[in-house]
């Protein structure tokens, strides 16, 4: 082989070296030869858990940076976050560590915020929120576990019962049912000839069911419900007119409950009949006296009977002299 | 003691030859053509074997992978596991094997017969360095190859564990699959890692191999000696600095 092959040889391996170089870079690191300016942000955590340098920022499900370091700042840790300058995340945003598989792996989860909220600038802290991570899930699906047993242990002490009361549930519930069965049988029998009359219009319940009749004398009765109730309505709108008229003071009820003056004059009224009463209780003035004094009524009736003997004697004698004498018997 | 003693001696050998080839390194463009046979041997005939080895690593790493994540149901991973795998250990060491075994115990054989009849001795007479016309251009070929041959090692490999990712039923993901966790989790920064990695190896391998033929003393036996030699320790070096290298690139 001539120098010249060599040399061409060596050329096109190293070029294809080259090449094969230039296609591994495009392809592992997206043509990125130093790393893009980035936005750092703080999240402040209890317990980063596994998070560890490297690991993924996503936002929404997206890949957006990486975990720069984690770090003690006092009683807390610290994730140093690297993000996207060109990815703005909102000041409201909440970042959690989130467990991308079941051998270990975690992320920084941030979700979106509220639409129009400001971006974090750089350097800022992000809000956090503390999420349980699988050895958590564990104890507490391990304490659900024993509960749900303990429950579960329970409800079959309860079903079954322990042997020293007499059984459990089922036990008491089979008694009681092997105890009554020919009752339940006769409530049963009962039951179903009452559903089989029902069902065949017998009854007052099967007519209500099965007679059409009903059904319209229902509806007339309805409708008449209905024409009293318009009727009441219409009262009522009349009784509402007669007390807006009284409020008013409109009418003679009106002028009763609302007139000061035809008040005063009531009341004045009623004191001048207590007065009048008062005085023929005691038997002063005429009527008074008419009321209360025995000696008129027996000046009555001493006349009258004077009257009765003087119409006898006048039987005989003529309506003209009857008149005479009824005049000189008075006077 | 007599052991370490030579290994004390081996490493400072080594040493001086490093520096006294880097002290010929203004020499290098007029030695083009030594430059290029170099690159010529250790890359372009070595590509073959690279590929073909990288490829049924590829295979065996997504096969093993299938098999021991199939428990734990997480053979989407398998991509990621085979990418790192490839592009961070298992290319450059492998490669690296590989070049000790094929160009190291070369080098080492070459040398050494020019050695053992007396050729270098013949340089030196003619005051024509051998660390600047047979280790210089050796050294620099093996720092412009690794490379070349660590990418294609990397995406044969990954090509490979594809395949097997694809048609063996026990492991059955889609391509997509596997090399969108590839993608996910293997970065260029590991591979650029990986070519360190190879680039240390391949002088070293290079360098020690160079030295140990150089040093070769006797008669034609000592040729095969050394060769054995040459590619024991370059084996030993490439797995001990392994555990440096990663530990410093980390």
């Amino acid at each position: 082989m001539n120098s010249t092959q060599q040399t061409a040889r060596v050329g096109l391996f190293f070029l294809l070296g080259v090449a094969l170089v230039w296609v591994t870079f495009q392809t592992l690191s997206d043509g990125k030869i130093f790393e893009e300016r980035s936005h750092t942000l703080i999240a402040g955590f209890g317990d980063l858990k596994q998070l560890k340098t490297g690991d993924e920022v996503r936002l929404a499900g997206v890949k957006v940076g990486t975990v720069k370091t984690t770090r003690l700042a006092g009683r807390r840790a610290e994730a140093v976050l690297q993000v996207d300058p060109k990815i703005p995340i909102a000041s409201d945003a909440t970042a959690s560590i989130v467990m991308s598989g079941l051998i270990g792996g975690n992320y920084i989860a941030i979700d979106m915020g509220t639409p129009g909220a400001p971006p974090l600038a750089d350097g800022a802290e992000i809000k956090t929120l503390e999420s349980p991570d699988l050895n958590t899930l564990m104890s507490d699906i391990g304490g659900l576990g024993k509960q749900l047993q303990e429950s579960l242990g329970s409800f079959s002490k309860t079903l079954n019962g322990t042997g020293k009361d007499g059984g459990g549930i089922i036990q008491k519930l089979d008694k009681l049912v092997t105890e009554n069965s020919a009752r339940v049988d006769a409530t049963m029998a009962n039951l179903q000839e009452i559903t089989s009359k029902v069902n065949r219009g017998e009854g007052t319940l099967g007519k209500l069911v099965n007679d059409p009749k009903l059904h319209d004398e229902l509806l007339a009765t309805v409708e008449e419900i209905k024409a009293t109730a318009t009727q009441a309505k219409e009262f009522v709108a009349n009784a509402q007119t007669l007390m807006d008229q009284v409020k008013s003071g409109q009418g003679p009820l009106g002028t009763l409950v609302y007139d000061q003056k035809a008040a005063d004059d009531i009341k004045a009224s009623i004191a001048n009949i207590r007065s009048v009463s008062d005085k023929l209780a005691k038997g002063q003035g005429t009527l008074g006296k008419l009321i209360n004094d025995d000696s008129l009524y027996n000046s009555a009736q001493v006349t009258i009977k004077k009257v009765d003997r003087t119409l006898d004697g006048l039987s005989d004698s003529g309506p003209i002299t009857a008149v005479g004498i009824v005049v000189n018997a008075l006077f | 003691m007599k052991q370490l003693n030579s290994i004390v001696e081996g490493v400072g050998s080594v040493v001086q030859l490093l520096f006294r080839s880097a002290s010929y390194a203004g020499s290098l463009p007029r030695q083009w053509a030594r430059f290029i046979e170099q690159c010529y041997q250790i890359g372009y005939t070595t590509l073959p074997i690279v590929a073909i080895l990288s490829f049924f690593i590829g295979t065996v790493l997504a096969l093993e992978a299938g098999y021991a994540m199939e428990g734990f149901g997480a053979k989407e991973f398998i991509g990621s596991l085979v990418g790192l795998s490839m592009a961070r250990e298992l290319g450059p060491m492998m490669t690296s094997v590989l070049l000790a075994g094929r160009v190291g115990s070369a080098i080492a054989a070459e040398l050494a017969s020019m050695k053992v009849y007396q050729e270098i001795d013949a340089l030196t007479t003619m005051n024509i360095p051998a660390a600047k016309i047979l280790v210089l251009p050796r050294l620099a070929a093996v720092l412009v190859m690794m490379p070349v041959l660590i990418v294609i090692a990397n995406i044969v490999g990954w090509f490979g564990g594809s395949v097997v990712a694809r048609y063996v039923s026990t492991v059955g993901i889609s391509p997509e699959s596997y090399f969108a966790a590839l993608r996910h989790y293997t970065k260029f920064k590991d591979v650029i890692n990986g070519m360190e990695k190879a680039e240390v190896f391949g002088f070293v391998v290079v360098l020690v191999c160079c030295d140990i033929g150089l040093n070769t003393k006797g008669g034609p036996r000592e040729i095969g000696a050394a060769v054995t030699r040459a590619v024991v320790v370059s084996l030993i070096l490439i797995l001990v600095l392994d555990y440096f290298v990663t530990k410093i690139l980390m």
